[in-house]
């Protein structure tokens, strides 16, 4: 990040800006509380009273190039603080939407593709995504108290539709099985889809409206194909 | 001029000066105070004269209370709160709500021992100034025998069988020609602020620092009395707030913090005190030299912290963005001073309502009030310092005598 910037070098005649930027930035005070209660500012240098600043003076082009955006968790303690009331984490998703998607960091960017393409975004085919659920449903039914306990896929008409967290099926697959035992012990009816069972959203984090939709689209299809009013999707 | 009355609402230090005032142009005065004690918010400030004075005002405050106290044409009502406003022939009728004066001003010998015994807690109140008597007055909210039970122990221990608590509250009627309102300020209470306030016994806001160095020499941990010796003082809690919607700045907690600062300063040169703001306010016409000279004696930080947290030993943790490192960085400090906003007072609506006045948008009154008969004087009308409170009250008692002379 660059310091001196020369402040007649930025077109303030540029009333249109304030239609795409609208996180009412330009009431900051430059108190700092973000900066202070962020928990990753000073990572790079990362500070989000600058980051506020810099789209207030037009100098968005800097950021959408820096790392900095992508080093925020969006966990949004800094909009809580705030005493202007700017929508600090949704400013910085409107830097990172600005971005080319092929310079999106990696992860976030396969992850992503990947969902696209298949449903999920490690890319696993339904055939070794029903293998794991049948697999963890089978450990649990070997709990005492848990005997004939099965994981219902796709069942259509229960009360509740879950979604999965895909680290749940890839390298944490002991965490399914907190949520099930919950639905066990209270009788829940619910059930999880074979297709699209993807519950993050990297839309969100990499700041494409259209990804959001797609993924969020495809979840309220699975509710209606299997007639679920309730949704519980836990990231 | 002698046979005009004038009310004045709120017995701080506008509405005193405003009294003494009025007092010396021949103007019969009377307070109306809904405390049991004059003085408001400026007779709990601490004197912060260094190797000289800084004309913080406290002082003033402590003689303008002497003086209206010691004037018998001056008619206080405590404990009282306006009920109604009505016209009459030119003149306002105005109803108060009048406690009684459950501890006899008369026998009462400011001795404390109501004060010591009381099981309710918070039903007797202590004054700030000496220059306040009766010392203690009784807060009927919090009181035992108010709230349905049989207690009479401050009547039992009462030596000068001052107490009777077997008074009603009544109505008084005045007839007046002017209303000052005077009714002050509410200190903000950050609750929902991230610094850990009535959560941490070490965070404290500026006006109980205020009362503490009033009552002491110098500032000590709530949490075991013990001197503190890393202070920070964090601005703007409450003020320039647009989630509160209180834009304004409260305008005098830069300079008190600083002023408060310095004493503690000199009083312990080993005092370390750390200032977090976002910029520094202009008060008084001394304040660039003052702030030049201030300089050296603390650590300031542009940055308003992000969490407080206790350590284990009772200390407190304060995190903030350090701007020239560019690093999130952690301090330690004994006592964390919150300079909280100057709000409009708690009743200020009430108070509007019952006297038809519009408060501004931001719920203080206009300095100007549209309403023929009617002035205001002090942070009433939004925050100001000790100094310009007692020069609204001047302008208010111009301006009123300006309006008696067409009436």
């Amino acid at each position: 990040m660059s310091d001196v910037i020369k402040i007649n070098d930025i077109d303030s005649s540029d009333c249109q800006r304030f239609d795409k930027w609208p996180f009412s930035q330009d009431f900051c005070v430059t108190c700092g509380l973000c900066s202070s209660t962020c928990p990753v500012s000073g990572i790079d240098n990362f500070d989000p009273r600058k980051l506020v600043r810099m789209i207030s003076l037009g100098l968005e082009e800097q950021l959408v190039e820096s790392r900095w955006p992508w080093i925020c968790t969006m966990c949004a303690k800094c909009e809580k603080v705030c005493p202007m009331g700017i929508d600090i984490a949704s400013l910085i998703r409107g830097v990172r939407s600005l971005r080319d998607r092929d310079k999106v960091p990696g992860i976030l960017h396969k992850g992503l593709t990947a969902a696209m393409k298949t449903g999920n975004n490690l890319g696993l085919p339904q055939d070794d995504f029903v293998f794991i659920i049948e697999d963890v449903a089978e450990e649990i039914a070997e709990e005492p108290g848990f005997e004939g306990f099965t994981a219902p896929i796709d069942k259509k008409g229960a009360n509740l539709l879950t979604t999965i967290h895909n680290k749940l099926v890839n390298t944490h697959t002991e965490d399914l099985k907190y949520w099930w035992r919950i639905f066990h012990a209270a009788q829940e009816d619910w059930t999880v889809p074979s297709d699209n069972w993807e519950g993050t959203n990297w839309g969100l984090f990499t700041g494409d409206d259209e990804a959001m939709k797609i993924m969020t689209g495809r979840i309220v299809e699975n509710m209606e194909k299997l007639e679920i009013k309730t949704l519980l999707w836990p990231e | 001029m002698e046979h005009k009355k004038i009310l004045i609402i709120g017995g701080g230090v506008a509405g005193l000066s405003a009294a003494l005032a009025l007092e010396q142009l021949g103007i019969k005065a009377s307070i109306v105070e809904k405390t049991g004690f004059l003085g408001g918010h400026a007779i709990q400030y601490a004197c912060k004269a260094t190797d000289q004075c800084v004309k913080c005002g406290a002082c003033v405050v402590e003689e303008k209370l002497k003086a209206v106290t010691e004037n018998p044409d001056i008619r206080i009502f405590l404990n009282s709160q306006i009920k109604n406003k009505a016209q009459n022939n030119g003149r306002s009728v105005i109803t108060l709500n009048r406690q009684p004066d459950y501890i006899d001003p008369h026998k009462c010998t400011d001795c404390g021992q109501c004060y010591a015994q009381c099981p309710g807690k918070g039903a007797i109140e202590q004054g700030f100034s000496p220059n306040n008597h009766p010392l203690y007055a009784l807060n009927a909210d919090k009181c035992l025998r108010f709230t349905g039970q049989d207690c009479h122990i401050c009547e039992d221990v009462c030596p000068e069988k001052a107490i009777d608590l077997n008074q009603q509250p009544y109505k008084h009627i005045c007839e007046i020609n002017a209303v000052i309102v005077a009714s002050g300020f509410k200190a903000f209470e950050p609750v929902d602020k991230p610094y850990g306030w009535q959560v941490f016994d070490n965070v404290i806001t500026n006006l109980e620092l205020e009362r503490m160095l009033r009552r002491q020499s110098i500032a000590v941990r709530p949490s075991d009395g013990l001197p503190a010796r890393r202070i920070a003082f964090i601005q703007c809690v409450g003020s320039r707030d647009a989630t509160l919607n209180h834009l304004w700045c409260s305008k005098v907690c830069c300079g008190s913090a600083l002023r408060m600062a310095r004493v503690i300063k000199t009083r312990h040169p080993e005092s370390e005190i750390t200032f977090f703001y976002m910029d520094a306010q202009n008060s008084g016409k001394d304040f660039e030299k003052f702030y030049a000279a201030v300089q050296n004696d603390i650590h300031e930080i542009r940055c308003l912290p992000g969490d407080v947290y206790q350590t284990s030993d009772g200390s407190l943790q304060v995190s903030h963005f350090d701007q020239h490192d560019r690093q999130s960085v952690e301090h330690i400090f004994d006592l964390v001073v919150l300079s909280v906003g100057i709000t409009p007072g708690s009743d200020s609506g009430k108070l509007a309502d019952r006297l038809q006045l519009k408060p501004e948008l931001t719920g203080f009154f206009s300095a100007s009030p549209t309403q023929l008969g009617i002035f205001t004087a002090g942070a009433a009308a939004g925050p100001m310092t000790i100094e310009d409170a007692i020069a609204s009250a001047g302008q208010a008692v111009w301006q009123t005598v300006q309006y008696l002379k067409t009436c």
